[in-house]
């Protein structure tokens, strides 16, 4: 399948030299507003290099593309794209509203296009092996869980709430959608957070229809490596996941340090497939055999209203229930 | 003073055996007496230790002395303290102070006005990298506390630990307290607003809530969460823990005060274990304890701060109850 990457940054870095790999996936063309980007992007993967959208689209050949733009402009890109008769792998989150997510939906479903976004948590080693833990029973009935999700803050535009949504729902959004891959849908939650100069975080307490209790820590502002965590304690069971203690290598040099303010970390523990070639390679699956993805568009809005929801309840100091009532 | 005078009344709590030994390595302690109802359950320390042995608190409490411990069944601190303070004896009560706000106030008063001094056990405060950990933050390391992110999880207890009548509550109860004193005690401010969610999850058996986590913002605006569940068992290799994550505006500090433990993997004991080999946080509170009544100085930790801290877990089943946050009176 010939492929196409939409915005050279650090995501649509990955995403590129990902389908530049994939023995499914060929990459025909990279384009970013920022021709330094794409040319080093093009020069890099052998695609051929485009500085606007509209160019890409009138001269290039690809059947999918990934939207790796910041968030605000996930819509009006993906709706350009779907018009185009392309299928869209879109990095997370969504959208910045749910009236847009649900208009991304529904103008892809129109067009005969697919619609993936780029909840990659899914795809995560670590991750992966806590849910099938879950699945497999061993753990019991889950009682309480948590998730944390800790690094320096990204600056640019992450720091403005309207543009990235802020910490919940860019970097949150990950745990809330892989929890409720765990537990289902979310009776109510509650929230806590603070936005300093250079801190954003928050905790979010979700209660699942289930009766599981999930408390979500999530942080820009840690000076240190990016890391996270998470346990599952079950009635019959507990599993914990930290990635700082699984990384499996670890190198120090001299004059350098760890605070990682500033840059996007991309986290990973050395392995022969990354999850993002995993992610990658089973969108592309799914467009060629049109089978069901594992993390869906649909889950996409729903980790969106979490997110939206915690934010809501953040400001308002209020829980929230999301079918409505009072009672816990 | 010279020998300060201790007696212990009721080993319903087993931290009691930990204060006895404490109390016992103290050269200016002597202990008069062990009250207990339950006559086997102090047997063994009064026989070992040659202590006199009382059925009938009252009865202790005529002997000459100049403190007490009371390790009992939570509704019966009340009582036993307003007794002894009655009796102009000071009083170190374990953790939760009371089971509800009027009778903790009645709990102070008479300890005011009997010019004794009330201490709450709280030993966590002891523990040696809490006590590094607030002079971190006391020395501005980490600016400002933003947030605290607290756990004491713990094993589920039985017996009189899960009859509501003689608890009066369940984990959420038992484990908000310790990390919320902390809390309080790092933040130097009041809570003001609580928000729990409580169940029973982990045991269908009990009668009271196991699992927790209770939400609370403090005065000064910091806010703070503690998962208090009784989510350990085997084979989990240790029985609890105390952690925080205090996020500062200049830095996170991270601490999990018993995780001095060495990694035991044993055929002996079929699994593999923690064993925490950290200094014994008890043995600080009971000589902080003395030193504070010997000296006729403050305890560290009054009545006042058992019962702010008892006041969140209630108000936290308050909150459950109403289904929203609820407000505190300072």
């Amino acid at each position: 399948m010939k492929v196409a990457v939409l915005g050279c940054g650090g995501m649509g870095a990955i995403h590129a030299s990902v389908y530049a790999s994939l023995a499914n996936a060929q990459l025909t063309a990279v384009c970013d507003a920022n021709s330094q980007l794409a040319d080093a992007m093009a020069a890099q993967t052998g695609a051929i290099p485009y500085y606007s959208f509209s160019d890409m689209l009138n001269n290039a050949e690809f059947d999918a593309i990934s939207i790796a733009l910041p968030t605000y402009l996930h819509k009006e890109y993906t709706l350009q794209a779907a018009k185009a008769r392309k299928h869209i792998i879109c990095e997370k989150p969504i959208a910045l509203t749910l009236e847009d997510a649900q208009e991304m939906m529904a103008i892809c479903e129109e067009n005969g296009v697919r619609l993936f976004v780029g909840h990659v948590v899914r795809f995560f080693p670590d991750y992966n092996h806590l849910k099938q833990t879950l699945d497999s029973g061993k753990l019991g009935r889950p009682g309480v869980a948590h998730a944390s999700r800790i690094g320096g803050h990204p600056g640019s535009w992450f720091a403005d709430e309207s543009l990235s949504g802020g910490v919940i729902v860019d970097l949150m959004i990950h745990d809330l959608d892989f929890l409720r891959s765990c537990f289902g849908e979310v009776e109510s939650l509650y929230a806590l957070s603070a936005a300093k100069e250079g801190l954003d975080y928050a905790l979010v307490t979700l209660r699942f229809e289930n009766g599981a209790i999930a408390n979500v820590e999530a942080n820009w502002g840690y000076p240190g490596p990016f890391h996270t965590k998470a346990e599952i304690a079950g009635s019959a069971g507990i599993i914990r996941a930290n990635s700082l203690k699984s990384s499996s290598l670890q190198l120090v040099k001299q004059g350098t340090n760890s605070d990682t303010t500033g840059t996007v970390v991309i986290p990973g523990s050395p392995g022969y497939r990354s999850p993002y070639e995993l992610q990658l390679e089973h969108f592309i699956r799914c467009i060629e055999d049109g089978s069901e993805a594992l993390v869906t568009a649909e889950d996409a809005y729903k980790a969106l209203e979490l997110a939206l929801y915690a934010r809501e309840s953040a400001v308002t100091g209020k829980a929230v229930y999301l079918k409505g009532g009072n009672a816990q | 003073m010279s020998q300060l005078k201790v007696g212990m009344i009721s080993f319903a709590h087993e931290h009691a055996f930990s204060y006895l030994d404490a109390l016992l390595s103290i050269p200016e302690v002597t202990i008069v007496g062990i009250a207990d109802p339950v006559p086997a359950r102090v047997a063994e320390a009064t026989g070992k230790h040659n202590i006199a042995y009382y059925n009938d608190y009252h009865v202790l409490l005529e002997q000459p002395m100049d403190a007490v411990v009371i390790c009992s069944e939570n509704a019966l601190h009340a009582e036993i303290t307003i007794a002894a303070a009655s009796k102009g004896i000071h009083v170190l009560c374990e953790k939760p102070l009371g089971i509800s706000i009027d009778e903790m106030n009645q709990m102070v008063e008479a300890c005011e006005r009997n010019k004794v001094q009330l201490m709450t056990a709280f030993p966590c405060r002891y523990l040696a990298a809490v006590v590094q950990a607030k002079q971190t933050v006391d020395r501005g390391e980490i600016g400002e506390i933003v947030a605290i992110k607290g756990t004491n999880r713990g094993t589920a207890p039985s017996g009189w630990f899960v009859d509501r009548s003689l608890s009066g509550g369940g984990a959420l109860l038992d484990h908000t307290v310790h990390v919320m004193d902390l809390m309080r005690w790092f933040t130097g401010s009041e809570p003001a607003q609580v928000y729990a969610y409580a169940s029973t999850l982990f045991n269908d058996q009990l009668k009271v809530d196991d699992a927790g986590m209770i939400h609370v913002k403090f005065e000064n605006g910091t806010f703070g969460v503690v998962d208090t569940s009784w989510s350990r068992k085997p084979p989990f290799p240790t029985w609890g823990d105390v952690t925080m994550e205090i996020i500062g505006t200049k830095g996170v500090l991270s601490v999990d005060s018993l995780a001095q433990v060495n990694e035991v993997y044993s055929q002996q004991d079929g699994l593999g274990q923690w064993n925490y080999w950290g200094d014994n946080m008890d043995l600080h509170l009971i000589r902080s304890f003395v030193e504070a009544i010997r000296s006729g100085t403050p305890v560290p930790i009054t009545g006042l701060d058992g019962l702010r801290s008892a006041a969140v877990a209630l108000a936290g089943y308050q909150s459950i109850q109403e289904g929203q946050p609820v407000k505190l009176n300072a």
